[in-house]
Order: C-alpha cells, then sequence, then structure tokens
C-alpha cells in the first residue's frame, strides 16, 4: 500500500501551466467519454440513435445520376 | 439557348478522384515491388543514388498513403456527404482546387523525393514548400465537406462524416505542427524540434496519420460503404457513436509506444502502451458492427465479390488493431521493435484494411458512378483472391523475419557476447526479403487487374451511352 501512494505521488506545487492544462483537459474528456456511454447506452436513447441507421438509404434512389436540372 | 446538363451533386471530381486512385494504388504499389526487390537482390540499386532504396522507400509510402489513400479519402468522402446530406457540395470550384491541387503534390514528390530533397521525417519527408501547399489543399478539402454538412438537407450528420470530419480536424493540426520548420534554402530546411521533443512530435504525427488518416477517414469509407454495398443498416448506430468518440480521444496518446526504450521518459511509453490496449475495445467494437452488418444475409459473401472485399477488410482491421496494441506493451516491443515484425504489421493494415476497404468502396462508387456493372465480375473475384494472398504471403514472411531477427539481436553465449554478427542477421533474412518481394508482387497483380477492369467498365459505360444516345437521335 505504501509503495502504491509512493507510484502515485505527485508534486503538485511543480505542475506547470501546460502541466495543469493537460490534466484539465483529461480528467474533463474522462467525464466526457463517461457521459458518452451512459448516453449512448441508456435504453431511452435506443429509438432516437438507432433510427438513424437508415440515413444512407433514404436519399439514393438509382436516378440519382441522370437527374439534371438546366443551366444557362 | 445552349443547355447543359447538370448533376444533381457534383460527380465529375468524385469520378476523376475515383480513377486516380486506382492509378496510383498500381503506382506505389509497383514502386513498394521494386524497393522489397531491392532489399532481396541489391543489385537493382544500379549503384544510381535515385533508385536507391533510401530515396524510393519515401516514394513508395508517400504514393500508397498520400496519392492512392489521398485520393480514396477524397472521393468517398466528396460522394458519401453528399449522398448523406442531400445536397450538392459547396463549393465545385473548391472541389476542383482540391484535386488539381492534390495531383499536383503528387507530381512534386514524384520528382523531388528521388532527387533526395526531403525534410528527413518519416511519413512527412516533403520539404516545406509542398508542406504549405497540402496545408492550403487539405484546408480547401476539409471546409468545402464541412460547409457540405452545413447546408445539409437531413437533420441528423450521419456516422460515416463525423468519422471523415474527425480526421480532418486532427490532420490538420498534426501536418501543421509536425512540419513547423525553418527553410534554410528553397528545398532545405530544419525542423523547429530538436532531440527527444522531435521524436516525439514525430511518433506523435506517426502514429496518429495511422490513427486519423489510415484509420478513422477509412472507417468514415466503411460506416457508408459497407451497409451500401450490403443493402443493410449498420448492425448497431449507438456502437458506431461509441466507436468514434473512443477514437477521437483515445487515438492521440498511442504515439509514445515508437519509442520504448528511448530518451523519452519512461512513464510516457507506458502510459502510450497502456492506452493502445485500452483501444482494442473501441476497435474491435467498430470491426464487429462492420461485420455483424452482414447479421442474418451471410450467403451475399458468395456472389457479391465487391462485398468480400469490404468485409475481409474488417477481419484484416481487428487484426492489426489487436497485434499493434499487443506490439506496443514493453515486453513485446524489446524483441519487436526495429525488426521487420513492425513492417509486417504496418502492412496487415495498409494492404488488409486500408487498401482493401478502399478497393470494396471504388468499386462500389465506379458501379454508381458510371450506372452500370463492373466489366468482369470474375476478374473483381480474381483481384479479391490476389489481394488477400498477396498480403498474408507478404504479412507471414515479415512475421517470421522479424521474430528471427529479434531472437538473433539478443542472443548470447554464455560469455556475455553477441552469439550472431548483424550481417549474419541480414544473410538469414534473405528468403524471407524475396518471399515479400513476392507477396507485394501477387499483391501488385491485383490492382493492375482493378485497374484494367476498371478502365473497361468504364469504356463500357461511355459506349453504352453513346449508343443509346445514337438511338435516341435517331
Amino acid at each position: 500500500m505504501e509503495s502504491l501512494k509512493e507510484y502515485f505521488r505527485t508534486d503538485w506545487a511543480a505542475m506547470t501551466l501546460p502541466d495543469w492544462i493537460g490534466l484539465i483537459v483529461t480528467v474533463g474528456i474522462f467525464f466526457l467519454m463517461i457521459w458518452a456511454y451512459v448516453f449512448v447506452f441508456n435504453p431511452k436513447n435506443k429509438e432516437k440513435l438507432e433510427s438513424q441507421r437508415h440515413l444512407p438509404f433514404e436519399d439514393e434512389s438509382d436516378d440519382d445520376t441522370i437527374e439534371t436540372e438546366k443551366r444557362k | 439557348m445552349a443547355t447543359t446538363p447538370v448533376e444533381k451533386y457534383n460527380f465529375d471530381v468524385v469520378r476523376w478522384f475515383t480513377i486516380m486512385a486506382v492509378v496510383y494504388l498500381v503506382v506505389g504499389t509497383l514502386v513498394g515491388v521494386y524497393v522489397a526487390s531491392e532489399l532481396a537482390w541489391p543489385f537493382l540499386n544500379f549503384n544510381m543514388a535515385e533508385l536507391s532504396f533510401g530515396r524510393l522507400r519515401p516514394l513508395h509510402t508517400n504514393a500508397v498513403i498520400f496519392a492512392f489513400g489521398g485520393c480514396t479519402l477524397m472521393a468517398t468522402a466528396f460522394y458519401s456527404v453528399q449522398r448523406t446530406c442531400g445536397v450538392r457540395l459547396w463549393s465545385d470550384k473548391m472541389a476542383w482546387f482540391t484535386f488539381w491541387g492534390w495531383n499536383i503534390i503528387i507530381v512534386a514528390a514524384v520528382i523531388t523525393l528521388p532527387l533526395g530533397l526531403t525534410g528527413g521525417k518519416e511519413y512527412a519527408e516533403l520539404e516545406w514548400p509542398l508542406d504549405i501547399l497540402i496545408a492550403v489543399v487539405w484546408l480547401a478539402y476539409s471546409i468545402n465537406f464541412v460547409m457540405t454538412v452545413a447546408k445539409r438537407k437531413t437533420s441528423h450528420i450521419y456516422v460515416s462524416n463525423w468519422f471523415f470530419m474527425g480526421m480532418m480536424v486532427m490532420i490538420t493540426y498534426l501536418h501543421v505542427v509536425n512540419s513547423l520548420a525553418i527553410p534554410v534554402s528553397m528545398w532545405k530546411s530544419y525542423s523547429v524540434f530538436s532531440g527527444v521533443q522531435d521524436a516525439m512530435i514525430q511518433w506523435w504525427w506517426g502514429h496518429n496519420a495511422v490513427g486519423f488518416y489510415l484509420t478513422a477517414g477509412f472507417l468514415g469509407i466503411m460506416y457508408y460503404f459497407v451497409p451500401k454495398q450490403a443493402n443493410r443498416p449498420v448492425f448497431s448506430y449507438r456502437l458506431s457513436v461509441i466507436h468514434f468518440w473512443a477514437l477521437m480521444f483515445g487515438y492521440v496518446w498511442l504515439g509514445a509506444h515508437h519509442l520504448q526504450y528511448t530518451a523519452l521518459p519512461d512513464w510516457t511509453g507506458s502510459l502510450g502502451a497502456a492506452v493502445s490496449l485500452a483501444m482494442i475495445i473501441p476497435s474491435w467494437g467498430g470491426a464487429i458492427n462492420g461485420m455483424m452488418t452482414l447479421s442474418g444475409a451471410w450467403d451475399k459473401l458468395r456472389d457479391d465479390y465487391i462485398l468480400r472485399f469490404l468485409i475481409m477488410s474488417l477481419a484484416f482491421y481487428a487484426m492489426s488493431t489487436f497485434e499493434g496494441p499487443v506490439m506496443s506493451s514493453k515486453t513485446v516491443n524489446a524483441l519487436s521493435h526495429y525488426t521487420d515484425w513492425t513492417v509486417g504489421h504496418v502492412h496487415s493494415g495498409a494492404l488488409g484494411w486500408v487498401a482493401m476497404v478502399a478497393a470494396g468502396a471504388l468499386y462500389h462508387m465506379v458501379e454508381k458512378l458510371w450506372d452500370t456493372k463492373m466489366y468482369s465480375a470474375k476478374l473483381v473475384n480474381l483481384h479479391f483472391w490476389l489481394a488477400t494472398i498477396g498480403a498474408v504471403v507478404y504479412i507471414t514472411a515479415m512475421w517470421v523475419s522479424g521474430i528471427m531477427q529479434g531472437l538473433m539481436w539478443r542472443d548470447y553465449d554464455e560469455f556475455g557476447t553477441l552469439t550472431y554478427t548483424f550481417a549474419e542477421s541480414v544473410a538469414a533474412m534473405h528468403p524471407y526479403y524475396a518471399m515479400r518481394a513476392i507477396g507485394g508482387m501477387i499483391y501488385w497483380t491485383g490492382g493492375a487487374i482493378m485497374l484494367y477492369n476498371v478502365v473497361m467498365t468504364i469504356r463500357q459505360a461511355v459506349g453504352q451511352r453513346s449508343a443509346s444516345v445514337a438511338t435516341a437521335n435517331a
């Protein structure tokens, strides 16, 4: 336990501005990822998200390539 | 008043990117086969500096990554963004600027790299004027894509577009930061970074070029073209969302695993390896998501050869995203680093994942863009088998060669003396280098067949159109 404490020991006074920015961004993203997992796998959001699966099939029709408009 | 038929979407630029992608596949892999042959049979240098391995190797990597990979990404992104957003590209002029600009860069690479004009950064060898041009053209490509998404008719932005945009944002700042240099002449510059910082920036770029350009971008391709070719929606949209965000936030940490046992602080490499191992989860989630799209319709693989490319690419994607993290761990890295195993790993991703998902998408687009079927389905099938066998022969040769290299280099006798000289390890590599060149040749043959098939398909489509116009006018 003592060695584990030593392993995670941090000299907070030696932290520079880039260190703090990196720490805050990293920890912030960590919590954002947790939020993303909870949001995506919440059964309430299943229908809303899965309905987007069909989007690539909504537009395309075989005559896309021949659909024309007049240009002067 | 003369009228010109105008497509609902701008597919002209997509057609040209598609054709050039197939041409560069053949050219880039041909240079690869040549440099692989030089390692097996060094007389192929012909004592010419311009033909030496050191100068042609970056030409090969630039040709396959930026020429073939770039044209594929630009073709597929411009194609799918219009389809999924229901609108024409935001700017036709910008799209054509992207096409010509990108191709000028490729021609400049073909001239400058054999002449030895290089910044010396791996996967970013081009000198500073071309680096600036890359940034400008890449921004034109990205802005055009993002603005097309912005004016979409759909309320939702489909997941493939998220992957493309993630790639565009990340590659922009990775390229700019990695290429920061002080020019001392028109064709010579020195990086602003030095020592271990230079190494760290190099591999921050190097691994993220793999992660965002060759993975995120090509996953954008996968998420659009696998469902389209299979004619089934993606297995799980929720999984694709998690795949995207985990990839975006995870990949940027990995670069340091290229620098195990160097002057880089030890914890940096450990962190890179730890996150690499964690990345197996979203990577496999994505691969399974793509493959399970065929759930209940596996029979399609029996006669849809284009779909075979797409699904086989996912098998290679799963394999190489497992192999990479294993190689990044310090224990395995102590054996694998600096050996041919790394070359084999890169090519299982490049030949197996990137080039095969690209081939599937390009075949799909050729049929759609020219409104026809492939000239020969049998040749598509032949290409598939040549690509699969060629990749397996290449990778296997490099696995055996690399592991043998690592074992020979670190073997020592009871007195602590190295058992083998370096030259002995080089001599032991020869059969595997010959086998690798043969594997590459098999793969190249598949690419050449694809080019022939694509050219014949386009000729067939143009012929059919001319005939129908003549009939209508008669």
